[in-house]
């Protein structure tokens, strides 16, 4: 099925629009009906004034040249939610940079992530993309845990992405880390096949006018600026605005798609260092869009966030963040379910060391949302309007065995939802340094993706007689997860890893018919188990001075039955869409006359479920400094043909087209 | 959930906090950030990574910058480095520099708040509590032959030699050679060809 999520055809699999809300609460401090904290927040947290890092020897950094200095990750927070080196990291994460963001000429984030290895990516149509980890990938992927700035994007209507209304200002981006694999532990909700965190930069660091514009054949415009500015001595702030303008993507016949967009965003963020221990920051976008529909009216949409965190440094190695944020989010599809989502959630964390060889983190986390949909005939979610409750609360212990070379994590997170009550994930991880810049690492973790919306009130159509009712009975997915990697920097100039990994999946999301053998109505249930396994490479070569070249290739099997009682017939097929082989080339040249040039060539396999062949393509940027504050480059998408597709069935889906366009870029 | 509805965000997270629950909450909150073990510690006592490796930096240019002769009063006479400001190092930048020598000198730190006081250092460390003062600060060392480095936005813009930045993750630094010049320092091409060059004639871009 081809899965837009924006309309989802009522025969087919509507299952796939997953989503899956939060996960679990937590115990801790279950009369907190108010006021909890969740689990987003932390990781950009540790930034300006870092609060904390891991105890470390600074006379190990002396001995390093200047150029082994440039490589060091002085930030990394994702898998910790606390600052850690990356060659050091026990998991499979893989960080995108602002360099890397400006050099591949992603203009939307979808595309910035294209970057990685490490994820399954495609685009679905001119908005639409679908994105995971480790398997499971569908428009409406639930598996993932995705956050800006700390802030959950996933809806809580089917835990997936609606890829074509999260953005942010791309230039302001620092960091965007790629986790594939579970890390439930610390983030908790949805975080089941791996977590995809964007850090914007703080105000400090985005002073001044940034201007950029540009145009081609895809993307027909697009525009943004920034301004930052300080408001008093440790008070800096930012303000931005874009706009951008898509063209429609192809039919298989290779006419327009009709579903052109436009969409626009603007917002600002405020740092305040209120003293050398503690920061504050302000932050909130507002954006709006619009999709046109082949036959009906355009989907529509619009919201806006607010976020205030504040991180305290403690003492040595400790720290303690508070953030809270309010998110209303309203989408307008005519032909099927309009909703309007708002959602506000608060997290804190302390961090502090135990003794010389412990190192502690804890959180608490509290979220709510209330919806209030618009049904259609051909679909709809009963009730109507339901606020659901997540509670959260983890804890997590870095011991260190042996000094500098052993490290034992240990972890839980404790969850309660409205749905399937509590959930406990836990994991262990072991990391080994046998020597500088090796790190050998194991993991095993448990992680459940907790019901959303769809899963239990989804019924189609809006009345009966139903195809799908419900799925009343709908529990948790549960997934054991058991990695093994290996991180090395043999040389200066090359760093390798490798992740290998066996997940154990069950009660996965099925259709089974209430009165067998009858085919109608079904309901949403537990009924499929299955695994998964595969490989995860990534190799990062500077040949020379003035070329560098990556390099990543991702194995990927998955295997689905429905269990022995389950009346379900897809094999998973509505769950899954994925490739087995993804292979990534990147080079970067630095060319003469204040040139660059980036490359990024990329191969998919077929995703056998859908009948999607197995594609090559390219993307390219020409990039030329003109002058100190004017930049100029020309940007190809998707080179190799006329139009290609990536994702959904044959009879419905839309193929990519190649497109070209130049950019402007002025900072003063 | 109610509170959503009635009045979303912030105004919410302040009409909540009647509720018992966020007082148990707040006490235990309240319980962790005065039982923890240690104190309420100034920067200067926990140097994050980013400074630790900003440290090893500062060591590491001592060994690609040539001051003038008449810079030392002696053959044996330390390098300085200077810190000033707010000191974010910490003992990171005493324990880095510790029982070494550039060029058969051993180096030796120092800290002031006030820039003439460090006028007879070698290198300058201008922390971000001076980011307001950068001009002055640029005037306060006028000819004198200090390298001068510091992380706060624009310092090679102010007057700055070296300005530290951070390119993702990573600490990177830029150059303005022709200021090093103009106070008689040499800089090595290896430290050239590591950092963004800046300045009047250099039309290197920012990245």
């Amino acid at each position: 099925m081809p899965f837009p999520v924006d309309q989802p055809t009522p025969s087919c699999h509507p299952l796939r629009t997953a989503h899956r809300g939060w996960r679990s609460g937590v115990a801790l401090v279950p009369s907190v009906l108010a006021v909890a904290l969740s689990t987003a927040a932390a990781q950009e947290v540790e930034r300006d004034p870092p609060p904390a890092a891991p105890p470390e020897d600074p006379t190990t950094y002396k001995k390093l040249s200047l150029a082994e200095l440039m490589e060091v990750d002085v930030i990394v927070t994702s898998v910790s939610r606390r600052p850690e080196k990356l060659s050091g990291t026990a998991s499979a994460i893989q960080v995108v940079t602002q360099e890397d963001i400006r050099r591949s000429g992603a203009t939307r984030l979808p595309e910035a992530l294209r970057q990685v290895s490490n994820l399954q990516i495609a685009q679905v149509d001119s908005r639409q993309w679908a994105i995971s980890a480790r398997g499971f990938n569908a428009t409406s992927a639930n598996k993932m845990l995705v956050m800006i700035d700390g802030r959950t994007i996933y809806t809580p209507l089917f835990a997936g992405v609606f890829w074509d209304k999260q953005d942010t200002f791309l230039p302001d981006v620092e960091r965007i880390e790629v986790v594939s694999g579970p890390g439930a532990t610390l983030w908790g909700a949805n975080a089941v096949n791996g977590v995809i965190s964007v850090v914007t930069k703080s105000a400090r660091d985005t002073q001044g006018l940034y201007v950029e514009g540009g145009g081609g054949t895809e993307l027909r415009a697009m525009g943004g600026a920034r301004y930052g500015d300080r408001l008093a001595e440790d008070v800096h702030y930012r303000v931005y605005a874009k706009q951008l303008f898509r063209d429609d993507a192809a039919t298989p016949a290779g006419d327009d798609r009709s579903d052109q967009m436009q969409m626009g965003q603007g917002g600002m963020r405020i740092d305040w260092d209120a003293s050398p221990t503690s920061l504050v920051t302000l932050q909130g976008d507002i954006y709006h869009g619009d999709v046109e529909q082949p036959t009906l009216d355009d989907v529509t949409f619009r919201g806006g966030n607010v976020l205030g965190r504040w991180t305290q440094r403690l003492a040595e190695e400790s720290s303690l963040s508070l953030q809270s944020y309010y998110d209303r989010t309203d989408r307008r599809i005519p032909g099927s379910i309009s909703s309007q989502v708002d959602t506000w959630d608060v997290d804190f964390q302390h961090h502090f060391p135990l003794g010389t060889r412990n190192d502690l983190v804890w959180g608490l986390g509290y979220r709510i949302f209330v919806d209030d949909i618009e049904n259609a005939p051909t679909i709809a979610l009963y009730p109507e309007s339901v606020s659901r409750e997540l509670f959260t609360g983890f804890i997590q212990d870095e011991i260190e065995l042996s000094q500098d070379e052993l490290y034992l994590t240990l972890g839980t997170k404790v969850g309660h939802n409205d749905y399937s009550g509590y959930e406990v994930q836990p994991s262990a991880r072991i990391a080994y340094r046998p020597a500088r810049r090796h790190t050998i690492w194991a993991a095993v973790s448990r992680a459940v993706r907790s019901p959303s919306r769809v899963d239990r009130e989804l019924f189609i159509p809006a009345t009966p007689p139903y195809t799908i009712a419900g799925g009343e009975g709908f529990d948790s997915e549960k997934m054991w997860a058991y990695e093994l990697g290996y991180r090395v920097q043999p040389v200066d100039w090359l760093s390798l890893s490798l992740s290998l990994f066996y997940n154990d999946y069950d009660d996965l999301r099925s259709r089974e018919q209430v009165a067998p053998p009858a085919p109608t109505p079904t309901v949403l249930a537990n009924g499929l188990h299955g695994y998964s396994y595969g490989a995860e490479f990534a190799g990062d070569a500077r040949l020379l001075e003035w070329l560098r070249l990556r390099c990543g290739y991702t194995e990927l099997r998955i295997d689905l039955r429905p269990d022995s009682d389950s009346t379900d017939t897809s094999d998973g097929s509505g769950e899954s869409h994925d490739s087995e082989h993804t292979v990534y080339v990147r080079p970067s040249l630095e060319l003469p006359w204040r040139m660059e040039l980036d490359c990024t060539f990329r191969y998919i396999s077929e995703i056998a479920n859908q009948d999607v062949p197995a594609y090559a393509e390219l993307e390219a940027r020409l990039g030329w400094m003109a002058r100190r504050d004017l930049e100029l480059s020309v940007v190809g998408q998707n080179l190799l043909h006329d139009r290609h597709s990536e994702f959904g069935v044959p009879a419905t889906r839309a193929e990519i087209e190649r497109g070209v366009y130049g950019k402007v870029v002025w900072r003063f | 959930m109610a509170l959503l509805t009635e009045e979303p965000g912030i105004t919410g997270l302040a009409r909540a906090r009647g509720r018992s629950g966020i007082r148990c909450l707040g006490a235990l909150i309240a319980l962790f950030l005065w039982a923890v073990p240690g104190r309420q510690a100034g920067a200067a006592d926990a140097p994050t990574r980013e400074y630790l490796v900003k440290a090893a930096f500062l060591f590491n240019f001592t060994q690609f910058v040539e001051w003038p002769a008449a810079a030392f009063p002696d053959d044996a006479a330390p390098i300085r480095l200077g810190i000033l400001g707010e000191d974010p190092f910490g003992r990171a930048i005493d324990d880095t520099v510790q029982g070494e020598t550039v060029r058969n000198r051993p180096l030796v730190v120092v800290r002031s708040r006030r820039a003439d006081e460090l006028k007879d250092c070698h290198l300058v460390f201008v922390a971000r509590s001076e980011r307001s003062r950068l001009d002055e600060v640029a005037e306060a060392f006028d000819q004198a032959p200090v390298l001068t480095v510091s992380d706060c936005d624009g310092f090679t813009r102010l007057g700055g030699m070296i300005g530290f930045f951070l390119d993702g993750a990573k600490v990177r630094f830029e150059i303005n050679p022709s200021e090093a010049l103009s106070h008689g320092l040499k800089l090595s091409a290896q430290l050239l060809s590591l950092g963004r060059l800046v300045g009047p004639e250099i039309g290197a871009p920012p990245r």
